[in-house]
């Protein structure tokens, strides 16, 4: 036992089996929103009739499942790590699931049962004019279920957060800060892990209670329509907090590429100034980055959008170039045998930098003004949650299963993932690039060559994520003893 | 020691008779008066703590009773119908005078230090943000929202209000940030090397 796991085990749950109760929730949910994502492309095949009402419910509830589900497994991963380094509450791990379950069911009961289909965002004000689609009552369960999940993830990053003040004494020595401008030498800086999820905290602590704001005076304007403000500060807000909750998920899940592979190489993953300055320029740059969200509102103030699309370009660079550096360094004749896990995490090295190229491109004011609303931009979000952020958390679940389980199927299921996924990224983008519209719920005969594609590539994506998720399911049935 | 707990009645009187000029803009009501109320009731917790009685202190688990309390007092304060309920009947602004320091300062001085860290930063993290919406609102709000204030005094006690979350979120952040003793000092890093070798030594 580390002198950190003294310190942190007073509660009676057991470790290890609440992030094996995270990773079962995520993979059950994930298959689940991927076969909503599914339905959708096969509506637009017109190989299956979906009802447009119908198709908007889909897309909201898709929406909201995987921005769920991408922060609760790369808050796994995270937790996972990070309680190594830093005294961490497993109670509070345990109550943000339980938090999340609850804003799940009321977010699902929204959807499902109210009706309620004004996409993930929730716009203001359009939760309060659903022309008859949805009541009242629908969007404020819709709501109320991010509220109690922004609950969860608010005191998790708070709790862990509190565990690394009392190690580091200070967040700023937690992200590496002293390191980074040369205060102190690298060898005292603190461990990856602890430098991303310090970024998290910071990120998202802000992100979500910007969020909260938001959702409460959207939930006093539903049930008082005299109440109103501001739509384009709504929508800041709202951006604000979305992009930061979505962008910090990679963030998090990110620490498995730091974690696992020097598992495999037998090399330490190796921190330097660099290694600091980048986490600390990307912690400022995600929290102001979100302007590229609002670059076709003509009334943002120039000054402003011009700031999103420069720090758009920048934001995800410092990050990615030391860990994609940094992976490639740690591989390179390391001896590596390669398994599904080992090749998950790197696939999703290789997606998340991927991604971020139609990204910096749609980030560009002129580009954004033609393609923003086309399907360039699933496309490009897809490249790096699909092939960047999912393929590091599936590949902290394989981990997780370790060799016990089922392993001659693990090769098929990352094949068919890797596969499924690049078609179908590649169908949203080119579609894109032939300003396919997305949001549309029935597509022209012109469009349905990419529908079709990705129709395509969504089923093996989908059959690959079948064969990990049960093969993790399946090891449940081992000793938590046996877990990595 | 005597002296500082003079201080409670002084101030509590002082506050009484400055009432008037406290109340008569709503940027001073909200943001000064009521808030030194509470103080007044958070300073009378710090004398009455060695008196406590234990079963009291063992009811109020993890200080949450007791913040409840304050979360429910000042909500009710701040309805714009209490401010003028509070200047249109003498016998409601006592009961302010008296609610204030009793039903939240008292118990906020009493609970918190029972919180624990985590809940008094969730508390933090919330109280924050919504100050400066609320003063957001009040400054964006068309129509009046207390019958006795000018839209003008409205729009002043919101930039109050949002003066004083930017300020109270700035100082959260730097403390956070930083450290105490800061990371960047001597001491900062020898407790931070002390702290590794206590983990080092458990491994």
């Amino acid at each position: 036992m580390t002198g950190i796991e003294a310190v942190g085990s007073r509660s009676r749950i057991n470790a290890t089996a609440a992030v094996r109760a995270y990773l079962a929730t995520c993979g059950i949910v994930l298959l689940l929103m991927m076969l909503l994502g599914l339905t959708m492309r096969l509506a637009q095949a017109q190989w299956i009739d979906v009802e447009p009402n119908l198709f908007y419910v889909v897309m909201t509830m898709h929406g909201a499942g995987m921005v769920g589900i991408a922060g609760l497994g790369g808050a796994a991963v995270m937790w996972h790590f990070v309680r190594r380094y830093v005294p961490v509450s497993t109670a509070i791990f345990v109550a943000n699931l339980v938090f999340f379950l609850i804003g799940a069911a009321l977010i699902l009961g929204a959807g499902f049962i109210g009706g309620f289909a004004g996409a993930w965002t929730f716009l203001y004000p359009l939760p309060g004019h659903s022309g008859g689609l949805w009541s009242a009552n629908g969007a404020a369960a819709y709501m109320a279920g991010l509220l109690v999940i922004g609950v969860g993830f608010l005191l998790l990053h708070l709790d862990i957060a509190r565990g690394i003040i009392s190690i580091y004494g200070g967040l700023g020595a937690g992200l590496g800060v002293k390191q980074a401008f040369g205060f102190a030498p690298e060898k005292d800086g603190p461990p990856p892990a602890v430098a991303a999820a310090t970024m998290a905290a910071i990120s998202n602590v802000i992100g979500i209670v910007v969020g909260a704001v938001v959702l409460i005076l959207s939930l006093v304007n539903l049930y008082a329509p005299s109440f109103t403000f501001n739509t384009l500060a709504a929508k800041n807000l709202i951006y604000y907090f979305g992009h930061t909750f979505i962008n910090v998920t990679i963030y998090m899940a990110v620490i498995a590429v730091y974690e696992i592979l020097p598992v495999y190489t037998h090399r330490a993953w190796k921190t330097n100034r660099v290694f600091y300055l980048a986490w600390v320029l990307s912690t400022l740059m995600v929290l102001t980055v979100y302007p590229h969200h609002l670059l076709m509102d003509f009334a943002m103030p120039t000054s402003i959008l011009v700031a999103g699309q420069i720090i758009s370009w920048l934001s995800g660079l410092p990050v990615l170039l030391v860990t994609a550096f940094g992976a490639l360094t740690n591989v390179y004749r390391s001896g590596l045998k390669w398994d599904a896990a080992a090749g998950l995490v790197f696939m999703g090295v290789a997606g998340w930098a991927i991604g971020i190229i139609p990204a910096v491109a749609d980030g560009t004011i002129p580009v954004n003004s033609v393609m923003h609303n086309t399907q360039w931009v699933p496309g490009h979000f897809h490249t790096y949650l699909l092939l960047g952020m999912m393929a590091m958390m599936l590949g902290f679940m394989t981990y997780l299963a370790g060799p016990k389980s089922p392993s001659h199927l693990a090769p098929a299921g990352v094949w068919l993932y890797l596969i499924g996924g690049t078609t179908f990224v590649l169908a949203f983008l080119a579609a894109g690039s032939a300003s396919v519209p997305r949001r549309y719920a029935v597509h022209l005969p012109a469009w349905l060559a990419y529908d079709r594609a990705g129709s395509i590539g969504a089923s093996l994506a989908v059959a690959g994520a079948l064969i990990l998720i049960v093969r993790f399911l399946v090891s449940l049935r081992s000793p938590i003893d046996a877990t990595p | 020691m005597n002296t500082t707990r003079a201080l409670v009645p002084v101030a509590w009187g002082m506050l009484w008779i400055a009432r008037a000029p406290l109340e008569h803009e709503m940027a001073l009501h909200m943001a000064v008066q009521l808030p030194l109320l509470i103080g007044v009731g958070y300073m009378l917790a710090t004398f009455l703590r060695p008196y406590e009685p234990r079963w009291f202190a063992e009811s109020d688990w993890l200080g949450i009773p007791g913040l409840l309390l304050v979360v429910f007092a000042t909500s009710f304060w701040m309805l714009p119908r209490m401010l003028d309920l509070a200047l249109s009947e003498p016998w409601i602004d006592s009961a302010k005078f008296a609610s204030l320091p009793l039903l939240a300062g008292l118990p906020l001085g009493s609970s918190w230090p029972r919180m624990p860290g985590l809940g008094r930063a969730f508390l933090w993290a919330n109280f924050i943000p919504k100050l400066g919406a609320i003063g957001g609102l009040y400054l964006a709000a068309p129509t009046r929202l207390c019958a006795y204030y000018r839209l003008d005094q409205q729009a002043a006690a919101g930039i109050a209000l949002i003066a004083v979350a930017i300020v109270l979120g700035t100082c959260w952040s730097v403390i956070v940030f930083v450290g105490s003793p800061p990371f960047w000092s001597r001491a900062g890093i020898r407790r931070q090397r002390a702290r590794h070798e206590i983990l080092e030594a458990g491994e």
